[in-house]
């Protein structure tokens, strides 16, 4: 939208708005990184911080939540802008869903051994690393306005599901290897589970994204990975 | 399909040198509010009153295109304009009943034009037409008072009650509500949501919310040309014209 709003304040809100749900974003996305990462190196030592973290993304969903009723009374927004207050309420709930299951991710380290199979850690990491990868180009799509790039994201979703899929035979690889894995498997079937979850919640984002740009839900049914067999 | 009620085909309309429409094409569904908005000057009130030929009392004033009522053109000259006017009743934005008692407001019409011959046959159109305007059981008791001592949201629904008095088949309004209070509005609204039932309705209205509230069809113009019109919530939620989002989302000007 190159032009502005002839009131400069509504210009203003609807900035700050952008504004406060790409920060979220960013914390969401770090949130996302830093549990994929204790994970991985069964960091036991990282779990409070990122349990902490979770609080600021759950304020700014407080905050954004704030701006949009104010928005919604005060401007009665329309067209554009009316899609551009929706989405960010609707995003920013899809956001702190992602930041509860990475939470909920970084509290099933507590219990795990620090000597895992090589193979299972290296699948996970693929999961984890393509799922943050997926964050980051859905909240670039939202920045930059990039419908082209938000339904790659949507369509990508399948490549989600496939690496779930190949981590998720991993773990159950493992846990039928030895009763006592029983346990700790269990956790790691939750953490595999919750990222193709942050997955679908990215999706979910993508489609709104695609219709704040053109004011039209994406057509025809998003590919689907191995995973919905399983 | 709704039936077409109204059809303006290349309407320009011209004040003296300056033209005020230009090609406008526009169909009005009947039995639907069809809302006209854009800036002030932008052509819409002049839009509605090529539809019941009041710009016929201003001499300068030229019409080319046509515009059709049930598929026949209102300016043909076999046309009698007091019986289009019958058929095509109007409401203002300022609520100007006669200086005449209620019933009269509401009698005069059908009496000119040699509808209701008895007093008994007056008395049913002006109750029926005051229940249609949903001002009956505020004022039934006192129908010999002054049209002028009701409250400005009870005159507009009288001079509503006024305009179907004479069985229209199309209502114009130019923001009717623009005089009136919230509560007074919301009246209104609720009225011009019940009478679409019956009429074919044309607002022109300032108010956004109030073209998202009462209509099915809006039309935004700009400058004398009608820049878009769609369906009421395309256009408010996913306009195609850029001009149409500017204005509606007010980044105009």
């Amino acid at each position: 939208m190159s032009n502005e709003h002839t009131v400069k304040s509504y210009e203003e809100e609807l900035q700050h708005l952008t504004d406060s749900l790409i920060q979220m974003g960013s914390l969401t996305e770090t949130q996302l990184n830093d549990s994929m990462d204790a994970v991985i190196k069964v960091d036991k030592e990282s779990i409070d911080k990122i349990i902490q973290s979770d609080e600021k993304i759950n304020k700014f969903r407080s905050k954004i939540d704030t701006q949009i009723m104010t928005l919604l009374v005060k401007r009665a927004p329309m067209a554009i802008d009316l899609r551009e207050t929706i989405s960010a309420l609707k995003i920013s709930q899809d956001l702190e869903r992602i930041g509860d299951l990475s939470k909920s991710n970084a509290k099933k380290v507590k219990p795990l051994p620090l000597d895992l199979p090589e193979e299972l850690l290296s699948n996970l990491k693929r999961l984890g690393d393509l799922v943050t990868k997926q964050l980051n180009d859905v909240l670039d799509s939202y920045v930059n306005k990039n419908y082209d790039k938000a339904k790659e994201v949507w369509k990508k979703d399948e490549q989600v599901d496939d690496l779930t899929f190949i981590a998720m035979n991993s773990v159950i690889d493992f846990l039928s290897k030895d009763k006592k894995n029983l346990d700790f498997s269990t956790h790691l079937i939750f953490v595999t589970k919750n990222l193709e979850r942050a997955g679908d919640h990215i999706t979910n984002i993508a489609e709104i994204i695609c219709y704040l740009i053109k004011g039209e839900y994406l057509k025809g049914h998003r590919p689907k990975g191995k995973e919905t067999e399983v | 399909m709704k039936h077409v009620k109204i059809k303006s085909k290349n309407l320009n309309v011209f004040y003296g040198e300056k033209q005020a429409l230009f090609d406008v094409n526009l169909d009005l569904n009947e039995k639907e509010v069809t809302a006209l908005i854009g800036p002030s000057g932008c052509g819409k009130s002049t839009f509605i009153r090529c539809i019941n030929r009041m710009n016929d009392v201003i001499d300068i004033c030229k019409i080319s295109g046509t515009i059709e009522m049930d598929g026949v053109d209102i300016n043909n000259k076999n046309l009698d304009v007091v019986s289009l006017r019958e058929r095509v009743g109007m409401v203002f934005q300022k609520p100007n009943p006669f200086p005449k008692s209620i019933y009269d407001n509401i009698s005069y019409g059908p009496k000119i034009h040699g509808k209701g011959e008895t007093k008994s046959e007056l008395d049913a159109i002006v109750e029926n037409s005051l229940k249609k305007a949903a001002l009956w059981e505020e004022v039934k008791d006192r129908l010999d008072e002054p049209g002028t001592s009701l409250s400005g949201g009870q005159q507009q629904r009288l001079c509503i009650a006024r305009a179907i008095s004479v069985n229209p088949e199309v209502i114009l309004m130019d923001e009717p509500c623009s005089a009136l209070d919230p509560i007074a509005t919301a009246k209104i609204e609720e009225l011009i949501d019940e009478l679409k039932e019956t009429y074919t309705i044309v607002i022109v209205t300032h108010s956004m919310a109030q073209a998202v509230r009462v209509s099915q069809k809006t039309g935004f113009f700009h400058l004398g040309k009608l820049i878009e019109v769609g369906k009421t919530e395309k256009i408010f939620k996913n306009p195609d014209n850029k001009m149409t989002q500017d204005y509606i989302t007010g980044r105009f000007g």
